[in-house]
Protein backbone atom coordinates (compact mmCIF):
# COMPACT_ATOMS: atom_id res chain seq x y z
CA UNK A 1 0.00 0.00 0.00
CA UNK A 2 1.20 3.48 -0.89
CA UNK A 3 2.94 5.37 1.87
CA UNK A 4 3.71 2.50 4.24
CA UNK A 5 7.27 2.03 3.00
CA UNK A 6 7.83 5.78 2.96
CA UNK A 7 6.76 6.22 6.57
CA UNK A 8 8.81 3.16 7.50
CA UNK A 9 11.84 4.61 5.72
CA UNK A 10 11.43 7.90 7.58
CA UNK A 11 11.29 6.26 11.01
CA UNK A 12 14.21 4.01 10.14
CA UNK A 13 16.40 6.94 9.04
CA UNK A 14 15.51 8.96 12.11
CA UNK A 15 16.27 6.05 14.40
CA UNK A 16 19.60 5.06 12.87
CA UNK A 17 20.84 8.67 13.02
CA UNK A 18 20.47 8.72 16.80
CA UNK A 19 23.45 6.59 17.79
CA UNK A 20 22.64 6.56 21.50
CA UNK A 21 19.11 5.31 20.87
CA UNK A 22 20.39 2.48 18.69
CA UNK A 23 22.97 1.36 21.22
CA UNK A 24 20.55 1.57 24.15
CA UNK A 25 17.89 -0.43 22.32
CA UNK A 26 20.39 -3.22 21.71
CA UNK A 27 21.91 -3.18 25.19
CA UNK A 28 18.67 -3.03 27.20
CA UNK A 29 17.26 -6.46 26.30
CA UNK A 30 20.71 -7.98 26.78
CA UNK A 31 20.80 -6.59 30.32
CA UNK A 32 17.42 -8.15 31.04
CA UNK A 33 18.58 -11.49 29.80
CA UNK A 34 21.78 -11.46 31.83
CA UNK A 35 20.29 -10.25 35.12
CA UNK A 36 17.02 -12.16 35.05
CA UNK A 37 18.28 -15.24 33.26
CA UNK A 38 21.44 -15.78 35.26
CA UNK A 39 20.73 -14.19 38.60
CA UNK A 40 17.26 -15.37 39.69
CA UNK A 41 17.31 -18.41 42.01
CA UNK A 42 14.92 -21.07 40.75
CA UNK A 43 13.97 -24.58 41.75
CA UNK A 44 11.67 -25.68 38.91
CA UNK A 45 14.31 -25.99 36.21
CA UNK A 46 18.01 -26.65 35.93
CA UNK A 47 18.50 -24.26 33.04
CA UNK A 48 16.54 -21.11 33.78
CA UNK A 49 18.16 -19.38 30.81
CA UNK A 50 16.43 -21.76 28.41
CA UNK A 51 13.19 -21.14 30.21
CA UNK A 52 13.43 -17.35 30.40
CA UNK A 53 14.66 -16.61 26.87
CA UNK A 54 11.17 -16.75 25.24
CA UNK A 55 9.90 -14.48 28.04
CA UNK A 56 12.65 -11.93 27.45
CA UNK A 57 12.04 -12.10 23.67
CA UNK A 58 8.36 -11.31 24.17
CA UNK A 59 9.11 -8.61 26.75
CA UNK A 60 11.47 -6.98 24.27
CA UNK A 61 8.79 -7.08 21.60
CA UNK A 62 6.28 -5.63 24.05
CA UNK A 63 8.55 -2.71 24.88
CA UNK A 64 9.51 -2.13 21.25
CA UNK A 65 5.87 -2.12 20.19
CA UNK A 66 4.82 0.37 22.83
CA UNK A 67 7.44 2.71 21.38
CA UNK A 68 5.35 2.88 18.22
CA UNK A 69 2.75 4.79 20.20
CA UNK A 70 5.40 7.01 21.71
CA UNK A 71 6.70 7.84 18.27
CA UNK A 72 3.19 8.74 17.10
CA UNK A 73 2.66 11.02 20.10
CA UNK A 74 5.83 12.92 19.23
CA UNK A 75 4.74 13.23 15.59
CA UNK A 76 1.47 14.61 16.88
CA UNK A 77 2.94 17.10 19.35
CA UNK A 78 5.54 18.37 16.88
CA UNK A 79 3.03 18.93 14.05
CA UNK A 80 4.16 16.12 11.71
CA UNK A 81 0.91 14.21 12.10
CA UNK A 82 -1.12 17.20 10.89
CA UNK A 83 1.02 17.41 7.78
CA UNK A 84 0.67 13.68 7.12
CA UNK A 85 -3.09 13.70 7.70
CA UNK A 86 -3.50 16.44 5.10
CA UNK A 87 -1.81 14.29 2.43
CA UNK A 88 -3.79 12.24 -0.09
CA UNK A 89 -1.76 9.20 1.06
CA UNK A 90 -4.13 6.74 2.82
CA UNK A 91 -4.12 7.61 6.50
CA UNK A 92 -3.78 4.03 7.67
CA UNK A 93 -0.32 4.03 6.06
CA UNK A 94 0.84 6.14 8.99
CA UNK A 95 -0.33 3.39 11.35
CA UNK A 96 1.11 0.56 9.27
CA UNK A 97 4.44 2.35 8.90
CA UNK A 98 4.74 2.66 12.68
CA UNK A 99 3.69 -0.97 13.22
CA UNK A 100 6.13 -2.41 10.73
CA UNK A 101 9.00 -0.23 11.89
CA UNK A 102 8.57 -1.09 15.56
CA UNK A 103 8.13 -4.78 14.73
CA UNK A 104 11.24 -4.82 12.58
CA UNK A 105 13.21 -3.08 15.30
CA UNK A 106 11.84 -5.55 17.86
CA UNK A 107 12.97 -8.48 15.73
CA UNK A 108 16.42 -6.95 15.44
CA UNK A 109 16.59 -6.75 19.23
CA UNK A 110 15.32 -10.33 19.42
CA UNK A 111 18.26 -11.41 17.28
CA UNK A 112 20.70 -9.85 19.75
CA UNK A 113 19.01 -11.74 22.57
CA UNK A 114 19.07 -15.06 20.74
CA UNK A 115 22.75 -14.76 19.94
CA UNK A 116 23.57 -13.73 23.47
CA UNK A 117 21.48 -16.52 24.99
CA UNK A 118 23.44 -19.10 23.04
CA UNK A 119 26.73 -17.46 24.04
CA UNK A 120 25.62 -17.63 27.69
CA UNK A 121 24.90 -21.33 27.47
CA UNK A 122 21.32 -21.75 26.30
CA UNK A 123 20.61 -24.62 23.92
CA UNK A 124 20.99 -23.39 20.35
CA UNK A 125 17.91 -23.26 18.15
CA UNK A 126 17.40 -24.82 14.75
CA UNK A 127 16.66 -22.56 11.78
CA UNK A 128 13.07 -23.78 11.73
CA UNK A 129 12.56 -22.90 15.40
CA UNK A 130 14.10 -19.47 14.87
CA UNK A 131 11.85 -18.73 11.89
CA UNK A 132 8.67 -19.85 13.67
CA UNK A 133 9.70 -17.81 16.70
CA UNK A 134 10.16 -14.70 14.54
CA UNK A 135 6.73 -15.19 12.97
CA UNK A 136 5.12 -15.48 16.39
CA UNK A 137 7.02 -12.45 17.70
CA UNK A 138 5.96 -10.55 14.57
CA UNK A 139 2.27 -11.35 15.09
CA UNK A 140 2.53 -10.34 18.74
CA UNK A 141 4.40 -7.14 17.81
CA UNK A 142 1.70 -6.15 15.33
CA UNK A 143 -0.98 -6.71 17.98
CA UNK A 144 0.70 -4.50 20.58
CA UNK A 145 1.91 -1.84 18.14
CA UNK A 146 -1.54 -1.33 16.57
CA UNK A 147 -3.08 -1.06 19.99
CA UNK A 148 -0.43 1.37 21.26
CA UNK A 149 -0.48 3.57 18.15
CA UNK A 150 -4.26 3.84 18.17
CA UNK A 151 -4.30 4.76 21.87
CA UNK A 152 -1.63 7.38 21.19
CA UNK A 153 -3.71 8.92 18.42
CA UNK A 154 -6.28 9.87 21.03
CA UNK A 155 -3.95 11.21 23.72
CA UNK A 156 -2.75 14.79 23.87
CA UNK A 157 0.70 14.61 25.42
CA UNK A 158 3.57 12.27 26.08
CA UNK A 159 3.08 12.11 29.85
CA UNK A 160 -0.38 10.59 29.52
CA UNK A 161 0.96 8.12 27.01
CA UNK A 162 3.82 7.12 29.32
CA UNK A 163 1.26 6.62 32.10
CA UNK A 164 -0.95 4.43 29.91
CA UNK A 165 2.09 2.47 28.79
CA UNK A 166 3.25 1.83 32.37
CA UNK A 167 -0.28 0.95 33.43
CA UNK A 168 -0.65 -1.67 30.71
CA UNK A 169 2.71 -3.10 29.74
CA UNK A 170 4.21 -3.95 33.14
CA UNK A 171 1.09 -5.68 34.60
CA UNK A 172 0.68 -7.49 31.29
CA UNK A 173 4.21 -8.83 31.58
CA UNK A 174 4.13 -9.80 35.25
CA UNK A 175 0.78 -11.58 34.95
CA UNK A 176 2.08 -13.70 32.09
CA UNK A 177 3.91 -17.00 31.99
CA UNK A 178 7.20 -15.20 31.30
CA UNK A 179 8.94 -15.67 34.63
CA UNK A 180 7.57 -19.01 35.86
CA UNK A 181 5.59 -21.97 34.57
CA UNK A 182 1.87 -22.29 35.34
CA UNK A 183 2.58 -25.19 37.73
CA UNK A 184 4.35 -23.01 40.29
CA UNK A 185 2.00 -19.99 40.03
CA UNK A 186 -0.67 -19.23 42.64
CA UNK A 187 -4.12 -20.12 41.27
CA UNK A 188 -5.27 -16.53 40.65
CA UNK A 189 -2.09 -15.76 38.74
CA UNK A 190 -2.37 -18.92 36.67
CA UNK A 191 -5.91 -17.90 35.69
CA UNK A 192 -4.81 -14.40 34.70
CA UNK A 193 -1.77 -15.72 32.86
CA UNK A 194 -3.83 -18.18 30.85
CA UNK A 195 -5.92 -15.38 29.25
CA UNK A 196 -3.04 -12.93 28.76
CA UNK A 197 -1.90 -12.39 25.14
CA UNK A 198 1.68 -12.07 26.38
CA UNK A 199 1.41 -15.69 27.63
CA UNK A 200 -0.09 -16.78 24.31
CA UNK A 201 3.06 -15.62 22.56
CA UNK A 202 5.43 -17.00 25.19
CA UNK A 203 3.71 -20.41 25.46
CA UNK A 204 3.61 -20.77 21.68
CA UNK A 205 7.32 -19.97 21.42
CA UNK A 206 8.22 -22.41 24.21
CA UNK A 207 6.22 -25.10 22.42
CA UNK A 208 7.99 -24.32 19.15
CA UNK A 209 11.32 -24.91 20.90
CA UNK A 210 10.28 -28.53 21.46
CA UNK A 211 8.76 -28.77 17.99
CA UNK A 212 5.13 -28.51 19.03
CA UNK A 213 2.67 -26.18 17.27
CA UNK A 214 0.33 -24.99 19.98
CA UNK A 215 -2.79 -24.01 18.01
CA UNK A 216 -4.78 -23.16 21.13
CA UNK A 217 -2.28 -20.35 21.73
CA UNK A 218 -1.49 -19.35 18.14
CA UNK A 219 -5.10 -19.05 16.94
CA UNK A 220 -6.35 -16.72 19.69
CA UNK A 221 -3.19 -14.61 19.35
CA UNK A 222 -3.61 -14.29 15.59
CA UNK A 223 -7.34 -13.65 15.97
CA UNK A 224 -6.74 -10.84 18.46
CA UNK A 225 -4.08 -9.35 16.21
CA UNK A 226 -6.35 -9.30 13.16
CA UNK A 227 -9.20 -7.83 15.15
CA UNK A 228 -7.14 -5.06 16.78
CA UNK A 229 -5.42 -4.28 13.49
CA UNK A 230 -8.75 -3.99 11.65
CA UNK A 231 -10.20 -1.70 14.31
CA UNK A 232 -7.06 0.44 14.29
CA UNK A 233 -7.16 0.83 10.52
CA UNK A 234 -10.77 1.96 10.66
CA UNK A 235 -9.98 4.41 13.46
CA UNK A 236 -7.08 5.90 11.48
CA UNK A 237 -9.17 6.27 8.34
CA UNK A 238 -11.83 8.17 10.22
CA UNK A 239 -9.55 10.23 12.39
CA UNK A 240 -10.03 13.94 12.79
CA UNK A 241 -8.52 16.16 15.43
CA UNK B 1 -11.37 27.62 -5.31
CA UNK B 2 -12.21 28.03 -1.64
CA UNK B 3 -15.86 28.47 -0.72
CA UNK B 4 -17.28 28.35 2.79
CA UNK B 5 -20.93 28.56 3.79
CA UNK B 6 -21.78 29.26 7.42
CA UNK B 7 -18.71 27.32 8.48
CA UNK B 8 -18.85 26.97 12.26
CA UNK B 9 -16.77 25.18 14.89
CA UNK B 10 -17.54 24.79 18.57
CA UNK B 11 -15.08 23.31 21.05
CA UNK B 12 -17.57 22.27 23.70
CA UNK B 13 -19.42 25.49 24.39
CA UNK B 14 -16.64 27.74 23.06
CA UNK B 15 -17.37 29.06 19.59
CA UNK B 16 -14.00 29.13 17.81
CA UNK B 17 -15.32 29.94 14.31
CA UNK B 18 -18.77 31.35 13.67
CA UNK B 19 -20.72 31.38 10.38
CA UNK B 20 -17.76 31.97 8.12
CA UNK B 21 -18.66 32.79 4.49
CA UNK B 22 -15.73 33.18 2.12
CA UNK B 23 -15.28 33.02 -1.66
CA UNK B 24 -11.63 32.91 -2.61
CA UNK B 25 -10.25 32.41 -6.08
CA UNK B 26 -6.83 32.91 -7.66
CA UNK B 27 -5.44 35.26 -5.07
CA UNK B 28 -3.38 35.54 -1.93
CA UNK B 29 -6.00 35.70 0.77
CA UNK B 30 -4.91 36.74 4.24
CA UNK B 31 -6.80 35.74 7.37
CA UNK B 32 -5.80 38.18 10.08
CA UNK B 33 -6.72 38.11 13.72
CA UNK B 34 -5.34 38.26 17.26
CA UNK B 35 -4.26 35.12 19.18
CA UNK B 36 -7.14 32.73 19.70
CA UNK B 37 -9.40 34.35 17.10
CA UNK B 38 -9.92 31.09 15.18
CA UNK B 39 -7.37 31.30 12.35
CA UNK B 40 -5.81 27.88 12.89
CA UNK B 41 -9.24 26.33 13.50
CA UNK B 42 -10.40 27.68 10.12
CA UNK B 43 -7.34 26.31 8.34
CA UNK B 44 -7.76 22.91 9.99
CA UNK B 45 -11.35 22.70 8.77
CA UNK B 46 -10.41 23.73 5.24
CA UNK B 47 -7.59 21.16 5.11
CA UNK B 48 -9.97 18.31 6.15
CA UNK B 49 -8.22 17.82 9.51
CA UNK B 50 -11.07 19.05 11.63
CA UNK B 51 -14.77 18.35 11.22
CA UNK B 52 -16.90 21.52 11.26
CA UNK B 53 -19.70 21.60 13.82
CA UNK B 54 -21.97 22.94 11.09
CA UNK B 55 -21.76 24.57 7.68
CA UNK B 56 -19.84 23.52 4.58
CA UNK B 57 -16.55 24.19 2.88
CA UNK B 58 -15.53 23.38 -0.68
CA UNK B 59 -12.02 23.35 -2.15
CA UNK B 60 -11.92 23.31 -5.96
CA UNK B 61 -15.55 22.16 -5.84
CA UNK B 62 -14.88 19.22 -3.49
CA UNK B 63 -16.63 19.10 -0.15
CA UNK B 64 -14.14 18.98 2.74
CA UNK B 65 -15.83 16.18 4.63
CA UNK B 66 -17.75 14.29 1.93
CA UNK B 67 -14.84 14.24 -0.58
CA UNK B 68 -11.97 14.70 1.84
CA UNK B 69 -9.55 12.51 -0.16
CA UNK B 70 -10.14 14.61 -3.31
CA UNK B 71 -9.55 17.79 -1.35
CA UNK B 72 -6.27 16.44 0.01
CA UNK B 73 -5.02 15.73 -3.47
CA UNK B 74 -5.39 19.36 -4.61
CA UNK B 75 -4.12 21.17 -1.52
CA UNK B 76 -0.97 21.53 0.53
CA UNK B 77 -0.80 22.56 4.14
CA UNK B 78 2.08 24.06 6.08
CA UNK B 79 1.10 24.16 9.76
CA UNK B 80 2.00 26.80 12.29
CA UNK B 81 4.55 24.61 14.10
CA UNK B 82 7.68 24.17 12.07
CA UNK B 83 7.63 20.42 11.47
CA UNK B 84 10.68 19.23 9.56
CA UNK B 85 12.77 16.21 10.51
CA UNK B 86 15.98 17.63 11.91
CA UNK B 87 17.77 14.28 11.75
CA UNK B 88 17.17 14.07 8.01
CA UNK B 89 18.83 16.16 5.34
CA UNK B 90 16.89 18.82 3.47
CA UNK B 91 16.79 16.59 0.41
CA UNK B 92 15.49 13.61 2.40
CA UNK B 93 12.74 15.75 3.88
CA UNK B 94 11.49 16.79 0.44
CA UNK B 95 12.02 13.29 -0.98
CA UNK B 96 9.76 11.88 1.72
CA UNK B 97 6.89 14.08 0.55
CA UNK B 98 7.55 13.44 -3.13
CA UNK B 99 7.31 9.69 -2.46
CA UNK B 100 4.26 10.07 -0.23
CA UNK B 101 2.55 11.87 -3.10
CA UNK B 102 3.55 8.96 -5.29
CA UNK B 103 5.41 11.16 -7.80
CA UNK B 104 7.12 9.45 -10.68
CA UNK B 105 10.57 10.89 -11.45
CA UNK B 106 10.54 12.43 -8.01
CA UNK B 107 14.29 13.03 -8.03
CA UNK B 108 14.12 15.78 -10.67
CA UNK B 109 11.21 17.42 -8.94
CA UNK B 110 13.02 17.39 -5.59
CA UNK B 111 16.13 18.97 -7.12
CA UNK B 112 14.05 21.58 -8.88
CA UNK B 113 12.21 22.60 -5.70
CA UNK B 114 15.35 22.71 -3.56
CA UNK B 115 16.79 25.01 -6.21
CA UNK B 116 13.67 27.17 -6.34
CA UNK B 117 13.79 27.65 -2.58
CA UNK B 118 17.49 28.47 -2.65
CA UNK B 119 18.50 25.36 -0.72
CA UNK B 120 20.54 23.49 -3.34
CA UNK B 121 23.85 24.29 -1.69
CA UNK B 122 22.73 22.92 1.68
CA UNK B 123 20.45 20.12 0.43
CA UNK B 124 22.59 17.32 1.83
CA UNK B 125 23.19 18.85 5.24
CA UNK B 126 21.13 17.73 8.22
CA UNK B 127 18.21 20.05 8.85
CA UNK B 128 19.41 20.48 12.45
CA UNK B 129 22.00 22.85 10.99
CA UNK B 130 19.39 24.98 9.14
CA UNK B 131 18.21 28.41 10.24
CA UNK B 132 14.52 29.09 10.90
CA UNK B 133 14.10 30.75 7.52
CA UNK B 134 15.68 27.79 5.72
CA UNK B 135 13.42 25.36 7.56
CA UNK B 136 10.35 27.34 6.48
CA UNK B 137 11.53 27.32 2.86
CA UNK B 138 12.13 23.59 3.16
CA UNK B 139 8.52 23.21 4.28
CA UNK B 140 7.43 25.23 1.26
CA UNK B 141 9.43 22.90 -0.98
CA UNK B 142 7.67 19.92 0.66
CA UNK B 143 4.29 21.55 0.14
CA UNK B 144 4.95 22.25 -3.53
CA UNK B 145 6.07 18.79 -4.70
CA UNK B 146 2.72 17.89 -6.24
CA UNK B 147 1.88 21.36 -7.61
CA UNK B 148 -1.20 21.99 -5.46
CA UNK B 149 -4.01 24.26 -6.66
CA UNK B 150 -4.51 25.70 -3.21
CA UNK B 151 -1.80 26.27 -0.63
CA UNK B 152 -2.59 26.80 3.06
CA UNK B 153 0.03 28.52 5.17
CA UNK B 154 -0.57 29.04 8.89
CA UNK B 155 1.62 31.88 10.18
CA UNK B 156 4.42 31.24 7.68
CA UNK B 157 6.66 34.03 8.96
CA UNK B 158 6.24 33.69 12.72
CA UNK B 159 9.53 33.87 14.56
CA UNK B 160 11.62 34.69 11.47
CA UNK B 161 13.86 37.72 11.04
CA UNK B 162 13.06 40.50 8.57
CA UNK B 163 15.16 39.16 5.70
CA UNK B 164 13.80 35.64 6.07
CA UNK B 165 10.23 36.95 6.13
CA UNK B 166 10.76 38.97 3.00
CA UNK B 167 12.08 35.87 1.22
CA UNK B 168 9.08 33.79 2.25
CA UNK B 169 6.65 36.46 1.01
CA UNK B 170 8.61 36.75 -2.22
CA UNK B 171 8.06 33.03 -2.80
CA UNK B 172 4.37 33.26 -1.92
CA UNK B 173 3.86 36.12 -4.37
CA UNK B 174 5.61 34.25 -7.18
CA UNK B 175 3.42 31.18 -6.53
CA UNK B 176 0.36 33.36 -6.91
CA UNK B 177 1.73 34.63 -10.23
CA UNK B 178 1.96 31.03 -11.40
CA UNK B 179 -1.77 30.68 -10.75
CA UNK B 180 -1.90 29.18 -7.28
CA UNK B 181 -4.49 30.23 -4.73
CA UNK B 182 -2.80 30.94 -1.41
CA UNK B 183 -4.64 31.07 1.91
CA UNK B 184 -2.41 32.52 4.57
CA UNK B 185 -2.93 33.44 8.21
CA UNK B 186 -0.78 35.99 9.96
CA UNK B 187 -0.88 38.68 12.56
CA UNK B 188 1.77 40.81 10.91
CA UNK B 189 -0.45 43.50 9.36
CA UNK B 190 2.29 45.19 7.41
CA UNK B 191 3.20 41.96 5.62
CA UNK B 192 -0.43 41.21 4.81
CA UNK B 193 -0.91 44.75 3.48
CA UNK B 194 2.05 44.35 1.19
CA UNK B 195 1.43 40.81 -0.10
CA UNK B 196 -2.27 39.91 0.12
CA UNK B 197 -4.77 40.69 -2.61
CA UNK B 198 -7.58 40.52 -0.07
CA UNK B 199 -7.73 40.11 3.68
CA UNK B 200 -10.35 39.22 6.24
CA UNK B 201 -9.97 40.31 9.82
CA UNK B 202 -11.49 37.90 12.29
CA UNK B 203 -12.09 38.41 15.96
CA UNK B 204 -13.55 35.79 18.30
CA UNK B 205 -14.37 33.59 15.33
CA UNK B 206 -16.36 36.13 13.31
CA UNK B 207 -15.29 38.16 10.29
CA UNK B 208 -15.12 41.80 11.33
CA UNK B 209 -14.09 43.13 7.89
CA UNK B 210 -13.16 41.77 4.50
CA UNK B 211 -11.76 43.43 1.40
CA UNK B 212 -8.57 44.59 -0.28
CA UNK B 213 -6.08 46.18 2.10
CA UNK B 214 -6.58 49.47 0.20
CA UNK B 215 -10.36 49.53 0.60
CA UNK B 216 -10.20 48.65 4.29
CA UNK B 217 -7.74 51.47 4.92
CA UNK B 218 -9.83 53.81 2.76
CA UNK B 219 -12.89 53.21 4.88
CA UNK B 220 -11.02 54.50 7.92
CA UNK B 221 -10.45 57.96 6.51
CA UNK B 222 -7.76 59.83 4.61
CA UNK B 223 -5.38 60.26 7.49
CA UNK B 224 -4.53 58.93 10.88
CA UNK B 225 -3.61 61.23 13.73
CA UNK B 226 -1.60 59.76 16.55
CA UNK B 227 -1.58 61.71 19.80
CA UNK B 228 0.66 61.02 22.75
CA UNK B 229 -1.02 62.39 25.78
CA UNK B 230 -1.34 62.07 29.53
CA UNK B 231 -4.57 62.04 31.46
CA UNK B 232 -7.86 60.23 31.26
CA UNK B 233 -8.04 59.61 27.52
CA UNK B 234 -10.28 56.55 27.69
CA UNK B 235 -13.34 58.72 28.08
CA UNK B 236 -12.19 61.46 25.67
CA UNK B 237 -14.21 61.97 22.51
CA UNK B 238 -14.67 64.76 19.97
CA UNK B 239 -16.96 65.37 17.02
CA UNK B 240 -14.13 66.68 14.85
CA UNK B 241 -12.37 63.31 14.39
CA UNK B 242 -13.17 59.62 14.81
CA UNK B 243 -11.37 57.97 17.72
CA UNK B 244 -10.36 54.52 16.57
CA UNK B 245 -8.62 53.31 19.70
CA UNK B 246 -5.90 53.61 22.30
CA UNK B 247 -2.58 51.83 22.30
CA UNK B 248 -0.33 52.37 25.32
CA UNK B 249 -0.07 56.14 25.90
CA UNK B 250 -1.24 56.89 22.35
CA UNK B 251 -4.71 57.79 21.16
CA UNK B 252 -5.38 57.15 17.47
CA UNK B 253 -7.90 59.18 15.45
CA UNK B 254 -8.91 59.20 11.82
CA UNK B 255 -10.17 62.12 9.78
CA UNK B 256 -10.64 63.42 6.23
CA UNK B 257 -9.72 67.03 6.96
CA UNK B 258 -6.07 67.03 5.99
CA UNK B 259 -3.52 68.72 8.27
CA UNK B 260 -6.14 71.27 9.41
CA UNK B 261 -7.23 68.69 11.93
CA UNK B 262 -4.07 69.05 14.06
CA UNK B 263 -4.79 72.43 15.72
CA UNK B 264 -8.50 71.59 16.10
CA UNK B 265 -7.81 68.28 17.78
CA UNK B 266 -5.10 69.75 20.02
CA UNK B 267 -7.55 72.39 21.21
CA UNK B 268 -10.21 69.75 21.97
CA UNK B 269 -7.70 67.67 23.92
CA UNK B 270 -6.60 70.67 25.99
CA UNK B 271 -10.21 71.55 26.68
CA UNK B 272 -10.72 68.03 28.04
CA UNK B 273 -7.82 68.56 30.44
CA UNK B 274 -5.32 66.25 28.75
CA UNK B 275 -1.61 67.06 28.53
CA UNK B 276 -0.59 66.67 24.88
CA UNK B 277 3.02 65.53 24.32
CA UNK B 278 3.03 65.12 20.54
CA UNK B 279 0.69 64.95 17.56
CA UNK B 280 1.57 63.30 14.26
CA UNK B 281 -0.31 62.70 11.03
CA UNK B 282 0.24 59.73 8.70
CA UNK B 283 -1.52 57.54 6.19
CA UNK B 284 -3.74 54.71 7.49
CA UNK B 285 -2.25 51.22 7.78
CA UNK B 286 -3.89 47.84 8.30
CA UNK B 287 -2.74 48.11 11.91
CA UNK B 288 -5.14 51.02 12.34
CA UNK B 289 -7.96 49.02 10.74
CA UNK B 290 -7.11 46.20 13.12
CA UNK B 291 -7.00 48.53 16.13
CA UNK B 292 -10.43 49.91 15.31
CA UNK B 293 -12.05 46.52 14.72
CA UNK B 294 -10.33 44.41 17.34
CA UNK B 295 -8.91 46.91 19.79
CA UNK B 296 -6.06 46.12 22.11
CA UNK B 297 -7.98 43.14 23.47
CA UNK B 298 -6.32 40.66 25.77
CA UNK B 299 -4.98 37.43 24.44
CA UNK B 300 -7.85 34.98 24.69
CA UNK B 301 -6.28 31.68 23.67
CA UNK B 302 -4.93 29.28 26.27
CA UNK B 303 -1.24 29.88 26.63
CA UNK B 304 0.67 27.36 24.58
CA UNK B 305 3.85 26.83 26.49
CA UNK B 306 5.58 24.75 23.84
CA UNK B 307 4.69 27.11 21.01
CA UNK B 308 6.08 29.97 23.05
CA UNK B 309 9.35 28.17 23.71
CA UNK B 310 9.66 27.33 20.05
CA UNK B 311 9.14 30.96 19.14
CA UNK B 312 11.82 32.04 21.58
CA UNK B 313 14.19 29.41 20.27
CA UNK B 314 13.71 30.54 16.70
CA UNK B 315 14.18 34.15 17.65
CA UNK B 316 17.18 33.45 19.89
N1 LIG C 1 -8.50 21.50 20.66
C1 LIG C 1 -9.11 22.55 21.22
N2 LIG C 1 -9.94 22.37 22.26
C2 LIG C 1 -10.58 23.41 22.85
N3 LIG C 1 -10.43 24.69 22.47
C3 LIG C 1 -9.61 24.94 21.44
C4 LIG C 1 -8.90 23.89 20.77
N4 LIG C 1 -8.15 24.44 19.79
C5 LIG C 1 -8.38 25.76 19.85
N5 LIG C 1 -9.26 26.08 20.83
C6 LIG C 1 -9.77 27.43 21.14
O1 LIG C 1 -10.38 27.96 19.98
C7 LIG C 1 -10.07 29.33 19.83
C8 LIG C 1 -9.45 29.55 18.48
O2 LIG C 1 -8.15 28.93 18.45
P1 LIG C 1 -7.20 28.98 17.20
O3 LIG C 1 -6.05 28.10 17.48
O4 LIG C 1 -7.99 28.70 15.98
O5 LIG C 1 -6.74 30.49 17.21
P2 LIG C 1 -5.63 31.23 16.30
O6 LIG C 1 -6.32 32.39 15.70
O7 LIG C 1 -4.98 30.27 15.40
O8 LIG C 1 -4.61 31.73 17.41
P3 LIG C 1 -3.00 31.91 17.33
O9 LIG C 1 -2.76 33.25 16.72
O10 LIG C 1 -2.61 31.90 18.76
O11 LIG C 1 -2.45 30.77 16.56
C9 LIG C 1 -9.19 29.70 20.99
O12 LIG C 1 -9.98 30.33 21.97
C10 LIG C 1 -8.66 28.39 21.50
O13 LIG C 1 -8.50 28.46 22.88
MG1 LIG D 1 -3.01 29.63 15.10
Amino acid sequence: MRGVLEYLWRDMLRWTRGKVAVISSLVMPATWLIFVGLALPTSFTTNYLDFITPGILVLTMLTASFQAGSSLIFDKILGFLNKFLALPTPRESILLGKIFFSTARGLLQATVILVLAVLLGAASWSAQVVILTYVLLGVFGILIASFATTIALHLGDHDSYAAVNAMISMPLFFTSSALMPYSVMPRWLATLASINPVSFAIDAIRAVQVNVIMWDRILPLTGMTLLVLAVSIIVFRRTSL
Amino acid sequence: MIVTRNLTKYYGSLCAVSDLNLDIKGEIFGLLGPNGSGKTTTVLMLTTLLRPTSGDAYICGYHTTRSAAKVRSVISYVPQDMAVDIRLTGRENVQLFARLYGLARSKDRVDELLGLMGLSGRADDLVSTYSGGMRRRLELAQALVHEPSVLFLDEPTIGLDVAARRKIWGHIISLRKKGMTVFVTTHYMEEADHACNRVAIIDRGSVAAIGTPGSLKGELGKEIIVVRAEGDFDSFSTENATKIGCAGDEIVFSSDMGSDIVPILTKDLHAAGLTVRSVSVREPTLDDVFLQLVGQGDDRGPFDDRKFRMMLRRRG
